[in-house]
């Protein structure tokens, strides 16, 4: 409490006289407020009856690559990077977990540091953890270093695990809050290849209802998709056919967040 | 029309698709497409880093910005909203008791003194409580947070503007306003703002004043006294006449026996005339 906290400007002058009364601060005639202990809350504690924890609470192991490995190398066919998932938007079993908001490859050194990070602080006892994304089954080839071009495709170098934005990677359920579990889930958000939160239930639908406020309360008469869809002003020319669907919220492999 | 020379290479790659578009029944309806796009220059569309929009794309995305709302008034001119506070008042039970208690104290006493509290020693405050307990006041601390609701809708709405910083109710079921004031006067701490005694709201002048009134039951058995005079005196008033007349006639007895010496026949027809005139 410093001495800039009273000269705060606080329209409150309406509140005072009204049912719902003074709240935890000193009203004086010049209207700014001195905080002030107010009546404890006593919150009762939440209910945790429904949950059960399933056997084995701890994340499952990933293995590096599948059990039958794949003869024949693919093309790189990016667009399982490209726009919004389709797969994994909801949430199933858990209340927490990482929402990714960006499309990426995970491989099997993220997922290890998912699985350590994630069991390391987890209490197995009172909270759960599930896979929302499968083991790697995509390969991806890499030409040895030095070589000039040409020579044929690269061999089969790894497997990874192809994430698109708003898909959830790992889930979080069990007797806890989202204060306890926020902390290590966004140490692990940070650590992966791709733009990450931790989000629970209540924060995604949050989320949710605040783009579609956005959508809705825009001042703006010119939206990208009045654009793409009428080739306003012929830019279509300049546009991909994709953006049709991605309506200039996603960018390559990136999420635009701010775009409406 | 050839405006601009272009290299044979692109002419190959470029296909225009200009027959498509005339060969619809409505071409300003269906939007088209060239079959080939240029795909000789820059990278895919997906990449590692951020790919470098075309300026005209650069340009619709800043055209199609968000832009957010602008009242006429901004928010924070407005009042502030406390919807959600006022849902979570009525689940504290807590809460409910501590209204409940304080209506009881509004209905139960006779004598309510709204006070300001400043901190004191806590061994002064047990001194002023134990002083009050004497004359059967009790100290109640309230928080304004609960009191203010109760107050606006019970008919002590005048009282709503007391209740702003650190408070303390003095009650009590009887109207000792001259003991409370001694005490009080001792303790500079606690400062008296008003009080609503038997049902009306006197300020702190007006408590004073009260005090240095009579007690009720004194200035009841001196109302009653003077009521009670003139009919004390009705008796004496209506024998007034009489006893008047009794106590002349008495003199007039006593000055004829002081010469009732000298002559005895007026002494018998006195007392026949006096028994007559009675």
């Amino acid at each position: 409490m410093g001495w800039w906290r009273l000269g705060r400007p606080v329209a409150a002058c309406g509140g005072r006289g009204g049912p719902g009364g003074t709240r935890g601060g000193l009203w004086g005639l010049g209207g700014s407020a001195v905080p002030r202990a107010g009546l404890k809350k006593f919150v009762l504690p939440p209910d945790y009856s429904g949950i059960t924890l399933p056997e084995r609470p701890k994340l499952k192991f990933m293995e590096k690559m599948p059990a039958v490995p794949k003869a024949r190398r693919e093309p790189r066919q990016l667009r399982d990077i490209r726009g919004p998932s389709r797969v994994a938007t909801d949430f199933t079993q858990g209340q927490y977990g990482i929402l990714a908001l960006g499309g990426g490859y995970l491989h099997w050194g993220h997922l290890e540091m998912i699985r350590l990070t994630i069991g390391r602080y987890m209490d197995p006892k009172n909270m759960f953890a599930i896979w929302r994304v499968p083991a790697p089954y995509k390969p991806l080839t890499k030409k040895s270093l030095g070589h000039r071009m040409g020579g044929g495709k690269g061999p089969i170098d790894r497997y990874v695990t192809a994430v698109k934005s708003g898909q959830l990677v790992v889930e979080l359920g069990g007797r806890c809050e989202f204060e306890e579990v926020k902390p290590f889930l966004t140490q692990v958000a940070h650590k992966l290849p791709f733009l990450a939160v931790a989000v629970s239930r209540q924060s995604l639908q949050q989320m949710r209802e605040e783009e579609e406020e956005k959508r809705r309360n825009n001042q703006n008469p010119w939206t990208f998709e009045r654009v793409v869809t009428a080739n306003m002003l012929g830019m279509r020319k300049y546009l991909s056919p994709y953006d049709l669907k991605l309506k200039g919220r996603y960018w390559g492999k990136f999420f635009l967040k701010h775009r409406v | 029309m050839r405006a601009t020379k272009r290299p044979a290479s692109h002419k190959a790659l470029r296909v225009a698709a200009k027959m498509a578009a005339l060969s619809g029944p409505a071409p300003w309806r269906r939007g088209w497409l060239p079959a080939l796009q240029l795909v000789r220059r820059g990278s895919k569309a997906v990449t590692r880093h951020w790919k470098a929009m075309h300026f005209q794309r650069q340009k619709l995305m800043a055209v199609t910005e968000y832009i957010a709302p602008r009242p006429a008034v901004p928010e924070r001119c407005l009042p502030a909203k406390r919807k959600a506070e006022e849902e979570e008042e009525e689940e504290y039970g807590y809460a409910r008791l501590l209204r409940r208690q304080v209506e009881e104290v509004f209905r139960d006493s006779r004598m309510v003194a709204v006070c300001q509290y400043n901190s004191m020693p806590g061994e002064d405050m047990v001194l002023m409580r134990h002083y009050l307990r004497k004359h059967n006041i009790e100290v109640k601390f309230v928080l304004n947070e609960i009191i203010r609701p109760v107050l606006s809708q019970s008919r002590y709405k005048n009282l709503l503007p007391l209740f702003v910083s650190r408070n303390i109710l003095l009650v009590s079921p009887e109207t000792k306003a001259k003991e409370m004031l001694r005490v009080l006067k001792g303790v500079p701490q606690v400062n008296l703002l008003g009080a609503c005694i038997d049902d009306t709201i006197l300020s702190r002048q007006g408590v004073e004043n009260f005090a240095k009134l009579p007690s009720l039951e004194a200035s009841q058995g001196q109302t009653l006294g003077t009521l009670a005079l003139l009919p004390s005196q009705t008796c004496s008033t209506l024998q007034h006449g009489a006893a008047y007349l009794t106590a002349l006639l008495d003199g007039h007895i006593h000055q004829l026996q002081a010469g009732a010496g000298k002559t005895e026949s007026p002494a018998g027809t006195e007392p026949a005339q006096g028994s007559g005139t009675q």
